[in-house]
């Protein structure tokens, strides 16, 4: 069973100091590989209410956990310059972004679009699933295999998914580990 | 007999050469790494002084002692000046646990008033042990990941 949370949620959190127990960043947004399934890092807000752009990011190396109240950090040095942090958490792809992409099946059916992000917490945050939009206009979560093909515009995931298609996120957590075991993975 | 930090706030600090109150105890000043009460603050404002742990010669049940007002002196930096203002007392502070969760606000800390040391944190409901303390700041107590957070 894992706890998730979506993008969504994690956005606007505080970014906390393990020794420090100091609220330093808060998160702007998520960095996210689609097709290695997988956070790279965070970008940053200032604290407070006249919070702008921090030009510091995280990278997901230098995350000690995400958790329901809050991203942790061992120390400030956890955030780095733009130039000092790896390329994929830099200068992400942009041409990789899934929101908004169709998400088709191996035989061709349409899921639904990409609304948001489900990640694991309390570790470095593997992507695990995504919340949908479906064409009916209800909202629901689709487990996802470790790797995938994405164009930019339509993701392909396997026939399968078809039976994971979960209300909720709590639904999710309990349907990943049984998707992925009937995948074969 | 332990102390805690709700029981000793306000307890008088008395010079042992001059018998004359020096002040009261208003916050404590805490290495979380230590798990440690490295100083007390006297006073609140502009005329509150601290007065380093070593420098007591008794954390008694009615009264703390010192050898004399040389003892107190005010903030050194940054940390002290927030520690003397109160930003960075432990009491009614938010526990975050090291996985990022909110686990209640702290209600009191024991403390063994020998050696200074903390003995546990009253959070929420429960109490955590001492060697849980992991951090702390002007945003939050963090603690060591209880068991029910640990990944099954």
């Amino acid at each position: 069973m894992k706890l998730l949370m979506t993008a969504s949620q994690i956005n606007g959190l505080p970014v906390v100091t393990v020794r420090g127990g100091e609220d330093i960043a808060e998160v702007r947004d998520v960095i996210y590989d689609p097709e290695a399934g997988r956070l790279v890092g965070l970008t940053l807000n200032k604290r407070g209410f006249l919070s702008g752009r921090r030009r510091e990011v995280l990278p997901a190396e230098s995350i000690h956990a995400i958790g329901r109240d809050a991203v942790m950090i061992v120390d400030e040095d956890s955030l780095v310059l733009p130039n000092d942090a790896p390329d994929e958490v830099a200068r992400p792809a942009t041409d990789r972004n899934v929101i908004g992409n169709d998400v088709l099946t191996e035989r061709g059916v349409s899921l639904g679009t990409v609304r948001d992000l489900a990640l694991v917490v309390g570790g470095t945050g593997e992507v695990v699933g995504y919340q949908i939009d479906k064409s009916d206009g209800g909202r629901a979560y689709i487990p996802l295999p470790a790797q995938l093909a994405v164009s930019g515009a339509a993701l392909v995931v396997p026939e399968l998914t078809e039976d994971f298609v979960r209300d909720d996120l709590v639904g999710l957590g309990a349907a990943v580990d049984d998707f992925r075991a009937r995948l074969g993975l | 007999m332990s102390e805690s930090f709700r029981q000793a706030t306000g307890r008088k600090v008395i010079s042992r050469a001059s018998a004359e109150e020096l002040g009261r105890v208003s916050h404590f000043v805490v290495d979380a790494e230590r798990r440690h009460i490295t100083a007390l603050v006297l006073g609140r404002g502009r005329k509150a002084r601290l007065v380093d742990w070593e420098f007591l010669s008794g954390f008694g049940p009615d009264a703390v002692m010192v050898a004399d007002d040389a003892a107190l002196r005010g903030p050194d930096d940054d940390r002290e000046r927030l520690a003397v203002d109160g930003k960075l007392d432990l009491l009614d502070k938010r526990a975050l646990t090291e996985g990022g969760n909110e686990v209640g606000a702290v209600s009191d800390v024991t403390f063994d008033p020998q050696t200074g040391s903390i003995e546990s944190l009253l959070v929420g409901e429960g109490a955590v042990p001492g060697s849980a303390l992991l951090g702390s700041g002007s945003y939050a107590v963090v603690l060591d990941a209880s068991p029910s957070e640990q990944p099954s």
